[in-house]
Order: structure tokens, then C-alpha cells, then sequence
């Protein structure tokens, strides 16, 4: 951060000397030198004491250094989130699937990743609806990538919906295209604008939720053998993301697909064909990834039906590890 | 002035984020007190890369395509017919705005003269078509005299709309690819593409992975394009032999054995050219004037093998009908 930028601001003088022996942001002054070398470097006309410039340096360290946190607060904070869970009921509605994680409420990054036709969009699709339906107050963001939200689709599971605002659901399900990781930013930038504009009790519905449909193809032409820099443009979305989660209140959900795996080690318990995409560093950003597959329905199962497997591979909010197991939905 | 963070503008080369982030400078707002000439003074960056970082800084022209998924599903407009009576009844009406339709069948079962009827529809509202012809089936001149038999009292029938273009092996249609998008955002009045007898530029000798490659790439520019401007597109295809043991499943041939001929685009049960808005039908002929058109897929489902939908057709002077 740049000196002239910290408030209460520092002495003019002080700072234009600085910069002029090329002292411009606070790590360069608190790292590069000893406080009495920098001092040695000023002009002596100034007309600052050694005193005054220690002191200069140790309110800027006060002022660059993060704010301290209460753990008593913040689990009290906690214990609050937890009965508000309820309040926003943001679950998929197969109890199985919700015990996973405890539950999608915010703020939260979720991955969901699966193969071809495992049942990602329809998890995504299902939970947003159920919680448009649900919570008359709140409005949903569906950024697709690919071009292929399908509206038949939304239609088909509606009807299978019966909460209190389903036929409003439709008029708060917001769904931008956006066919490159620019656009994205742009259709958060917007997100952010309109949120942070909003009074309290206006009558404008809060978005809750925002699922990003399939973000490989997004991210995936940029990761290169060569060169980092899509692994930082991938690593500095991802944080915005958990960024606008945590002062929005957001569940966002990231559906992700998948990729060969190799080489194949045999004696593993879990199928070991194909992992996420997006590499092994993909998997940290995110709170947790549910990898879905489809398993081969049994004879006497119902021909529309199809059976599909959630697990859990990764988690740093899950409980207790007594979840981590397989769990069924249809 | 946004709160943004610059590292997020990921137009600008690595350099200069380096640069900005190295002098202090994290979001866009830390940017409004400073003038290009000073940033380049600043950071020892030239001054086209110090007005690059302004350029990028202001908010973009384009707004993010969002709308309401009642404002999508209300916008359906009426579709359009293909001139093919039992092909509308099995699409409900017709084709939609937005939608893709692809008509499988044996040589010589008439479905490129469906796609050459259908531009009738698009071109009597008035929408631009571009006709992709892979293999001869229909020059300028035989659409032209359809649309002017159907439409005598227009300049032409019509045939200013149409834009044709005739390619035959796989790189010309990569190149085809390569330049859809930039084709169809000079012309947004699009509002039809056909793509006619795909499967000819693939029947050389290619191996699974480059046309899979290559399939995927048409798949998600035509989803793009579907989604983005409401582009409609026609894709007549052929169909490849296969064998088949006794028991249906795929396999080598020994002497005998049954050969069924199946879309060509699907290989080991996965359709490589299906989006959420595909609708599948095959022609088939059962004698020489009669057959039945049958519906493969829709856009929310695939019909179980016990419930197809088919009607049956017509063929008067070569024509379905």
C-alpha cells in the first residue's frame, strides 16, 4: 500500500523525502532498512528528529498490520451462523447429500466436479431452486459459460417444487453468459456494485447464491506447462471469490469437470479413472469439492431413473470425519 | 471508482501488474489519483503500457449479457416451420430461435432437400441464412429456385439473404470454424445456419482424437452462438456402418454377423455433437415413397426404446412432405 494512501494520512513533507530516495509503500519502509539508516538517508533539513521518525514508522506498522480478532467473538459469531442456517435453508433436500457438508449455507465455495453426465448441474440447479422457492427474499446469479443453461430444464424441476414463492422463482433467477475469465470479473463487479448499493430492507431481492457453470473452460486454456500466469489468474479468481463470499454472504458453487488420471494405481478402494480439473492446486482454493459419478442403476430401478454417488474429496469445513463417506441420491 | 483489484484485470501483461503491485498500487481506486505520464515515470514502464492500464482501468463497454430466466423463457418467439409436416409435428411446431437440429438418414433419403426447404421459413421473416454445403448437394442456383417457387413475388425470392459457401475437406472446415464467431458478430441479423452433410469432411482417414477435437470445438461455438444471439442451425448428417453382434453390442464382425448403420457422430454411446438445445431425428425410408421420421433426442430428454415418436411421411416428387 502506498504511503500518501494510509489515513490518518502522514506528513507531506515526510513523504515526498521518501519517495525521493525511492521509499514508497509501507514494505519498503518497515522491511528494507533499519529505521535509523532510512533516517541517515533523509536530508537533514527536514526538520524531523530521529524520535519523531520512529515514531512515524511505528504508527505506519500499526496502521498496515491486519485487525485483531476476539476468539471469544468470533465464536460467537459462529454459534450465530449456525442458528441462521435454518433461516436460509440453502440445502440440496436430499438429507444424505446435506449431512456431506453440513449444509450449503453461506458464506461457502463449493466444488462440485464430476464426469460427463454425472449430475452436476442438475445438484447446482436443484439447490438454487429449492432455495428460490423457499425464501421469497432472496435472488440467485447463474453465470454460464458454455452456453448451455437450459431453460426446459429449469421448467421440468419447478414443477417438482411446491414451496411458498415457487412462481416467483423465475423472475429471481438471474443467468448471464460469459464465455471468458474477463467476463466473469465483469458480472461479479456488477454483483458487487449492486450489493453493496442496496439499503438493508429494500424490496430488491439479495442474491444468496451464485453458481458458476462449468468453470474449465474458463480457466483451462490458460493453464500452461510454461508460463505461471494462468495459474495466478486461476488462483487470483478464486480468491476474489471467497472474498465476495465472506462479505456478501454468498454460497457460490463451482462446477468443474474432469480429466484423465494417470498412471493408475490398482489397488486403491476408490475408482481412480478420473479426478478433477484444473490441476492439484485447484482443489485448495475452494472450501470443499464433492466429486459425483454415476453408477449403473440396478435392473429392477426405474427406467427414468438414474442413480449417482457423491463424495467428498476434499473439506476444510466438514465436522466431524464420520462424514466422509459414500452417501446415495437419486 | 471501483474497489476492484487490479491483479484481477488480467488483460494486462505480467509486467506491469508487477509493476503496479510492487509500488503499492492494489485497487483501481488507488489508480484515481495518478496520470499515465506519472506511471510511467513511477514504475519505468513505457507510456503505451502506462495508458494500457487506464485503458483497462475504465469500466467496459459491453454489458454482461444477464437476464432474468423468466425474460429467457418468455422470449421464445413463434417458431419456424421447416416445411416439412411431420418434421414440425415432431418439434412441436417447428424450429426455434436458438435451437439446433440435426437430421440424420441414409443416402438418398431427401433430408438435404429438407435443410434447402427450411431456409424458406427463416427467409420469409426475414432472417439472414448462411448455408454451409459440404458436399455439392445444393448450389446457389437450386436455392435459389426454391425460394423463388415459393415466393415468386419478391426480388429474387429472397436469395439476397442467403449466403453461401461450399467446403469439402476437414481443414477448410476447420478454417470455417476458426471463423464463425467473428462472422457471426459482423452479421447479428443471422439467423439460420445449415451445415450440410457434416459427416463428409470426416470420412478421410482421421483418427478419433483429432475429429473428437475438432467436433468439440463445433460443439461449444455453435452453444455459444446458440446461447448468445438466438442463432439457429440445421446439421444434416450421415450415417456410418457398423457392426453388430448378436446381441446388439458393438464388436468385430465375424462372417455373417448383422450391420446396423447408426448417426455417425456418436461413438460408444457418446454423442459428440449434442448441447442442451439439440433436437435428433432420423429418416427412415421404408419404401420408396414412404418411411417414418423418427425422434432420437430432445433438448431435457432421450425417449426410452418402448416410447419413440415417429411420423410417417410422404415423398411427392422427390419432396417429404
Amino acid at each position: 500500500m502506498r504511503l500518501q494512501h494510509f489515513s490518518p494520512p502522514l506528513p507531506e513533507r515526510l513523504i515526498k523525502a521518501l519517495t525521493d530516495i525511492s521509499i514508497r509503500t509501507d514494505t519498503d519502509l518497515l522491511l528494507s532498512e533499519d529505521p535509523t539508516k532510512i533516517f541517515m538517508r533523509l536530508p537533514p533539513e527536514l526538520g524531523f528528529s530521529l524520535l519523531d521518525f520512529r515514531n512515524a514508522v511505528a504508527k505506519v506498522a500499526e496502521l498496515a498490520s491486519a485487525s485483531s480478532l476476539h476468539g471469544d467473538a468470533l465464536l460467537e459469531k459462529e454459534r450465530k451462523r449456525q442458528e441462521d442456517i435454518f433461516a436460509d435453508d440453502m440445502l440440496v433436500g436430499v438429507p444424505d447429500v446435506d449431512a456431506l457438508l453440513g449444509g450449503f449455507s453461506p458464506p461457502q465455495v463449493v466444488e462440485v466436479s464430476g464426469d460427463h453426465l454425472s449430475g452436476k448441474t442438475a445438484l447446482a440447479l436443484q439447490l438454487v431452486l429449492r432455495h428460490l422457492s423457499l425464501v421469497s427474499e432472496s435472488s440467485a446469479l447463474w453465470i454460464d459459460s458454455s452456453g448451455e443453461f437450459s431453460t426446459e430444464r429449469v421448467g421440468l424441476m419447478l414443477e417438482q417444487m411446491n414451496g411458498p414463492a415457487a412462481h416467483t422463482v423465475l423472475e429471481r433467477l438471474q443467468v448471464s453468459l460469459a464465455f471468458d475469465i474477463e467476463a466473469v470479473h465483469d458480472v461479479l463487479e456488477n454483483l458487487r456494485q449492486s450489493l453493496s448499493s442496496r439499503d438493508s430492507d429494500g424490496d430488491v431481492p439479495a442474491t444468496r447464491c451464485v453458481v458458476i457453470d462449468s468453470i474449465t473452460p474458463l480457466l483451462g486454456p490458460m493453464l500452461s506447462a510454461t508460463s505461471s500466469q494462468g495459474h495466478a489468474i486461476m488462483t487470483t479468481f478464486m480468491r476474489q471469490l471467497r472474498a465476495y463470499a465472506d462479505s456478501f454472504s454468498l454460497t457460490i458453487i463451482v462446477i468443474n469437470a474432469s480429466t484423465k488420471m494417470l498412471p493408475r494405481n490398482p489397488e486403491t478402494v476408490f475408482e481412480t479413472a478420473r479426478k478433477p480439473a484444473l490441476g492439484p492446486s485447484f482443489t485448495f482454493t475452494p472450501d470443499a469439492t464433492l466429486w459425483l459419478s454415476q453408477r449403473p442403476s440396478e435392473e429392477s430401478a426405474d427406467e427414468a431413473a438414474t442413480t449417482h454417488v457423491a463424495e467428498v474429496l476434499r473439506s476444510r469445513i466438514s465436522v466431524s470425519p464420520a462424514h466422509w463417506r459414500e452417501n446415495t441420491t437419486h | 471508482m471501483s474497489d476492484r483489484l487490479i491483479s484481477t484485470l488480467s488483460s494486462l501483461p505480467a509486467p506491469t501488474l508487477n509493476a503496479l503491485a510492487g509500488a503499492g498500487y492494489e485497487t483501481i481506486r488507488d489508480l484515481s489519483t495518478a496520470t499515465p505520464e506519472q506511471l510511467s515515470r513511477d514504475l519505468n514502464l513505457s507510456l503505451p503500457a502506462s495508458q494500457a492500464v487506464f485503458a483497462a482501468t475504465r469500466p467496459s463497454a459491453s454489458f454482461p449479457m444477464t437476464q432474468s430466466a423468466a425474460a429467457m423463457m418468455g422470449s421464445t418467439q413463434k417458431p419456424f416451420s421447416t416445411a416439412c409436416a411431420p418434421l414440425d409435428r415432431l418439434l412441436d411446431g417447428g424450429l426455434k430461435r436458438g435451437y439446433i437440429l440435426e437430421i440424420n438418414g441414409p443416402p438418398g433419403s431427401g433430408k438435404e432437400q429438407i435443410a434447402v426447404n427450411a431456409v424458406r421459413g427463416f427467409v420469409a421473416r426475414k432472417q439472414e441464412v448462411l448455408f454451409v454445403d459440404m458436399q455439392n448437394m445444393a448450389s446457389p442456383a437450386t436455392i435459389k429456385r426454391t425460394l423463388m417457387n415459393s415466393n415468386p413475388t419478391v426480388d429474387g425470392g429472397g436469395a439476397a439473404l442467403v449466403r453461401h459457401l461450399a467446403l469439402h475437406s476437414a481443414a477448410e472446415f476447420v478454417i470455417f470454424l476458426r471463423n464463425l464467431t467473428a462472422y457471426l458478430d459482423e452479421r447479428p441479423a443471422t439467423g439460420l445456419l445449415v451445415l450440410n452433410s457434416l459427416a463428409f469432411p470426416f470420412q478421410c482417414e482421421f483418427s478419433p482424437k483429432d475429429r473428437n477435437a475438432i467436433l468439440e470445438r463445433l460443439r461449444q461455438t455453435l452453444a455459444r452462438a446458440c446461447a448468445s444471439m438466438g442463432l439457429s442451425v440445421i446439421i444434416t448428417s450421415q450415417l456410418v456402418t457398423k457392426p453388430v453382434e448378436g446381441n446388439g453390442q458393438p464388436g468385430s464382425a465375424p462372417q455373417g454377423s448383422k450391420m446396423i448403420m447408426s448417426p455417425a457422430f456418436v461413438h460408444k454411446g457418446k454423442d459428440y455433437l449434442r448441447t442442451s438445445r439439440t433436437y435428433r431425428v432420423i429418416v427412415v425410408p421404408q419404401t420408396r415413397t414412404t418411411g417414418v421420421i423418427r425422434l432420437l433426442s430432445t433438448p431435457t430428454s432421450q425417449p426410452p426404446a418402448h416410447a419413440v415418436r415417429e411420423e410417417s411421411y410422404q415423398r411427392v416428387r422427390g419432396v417429404i412432405v
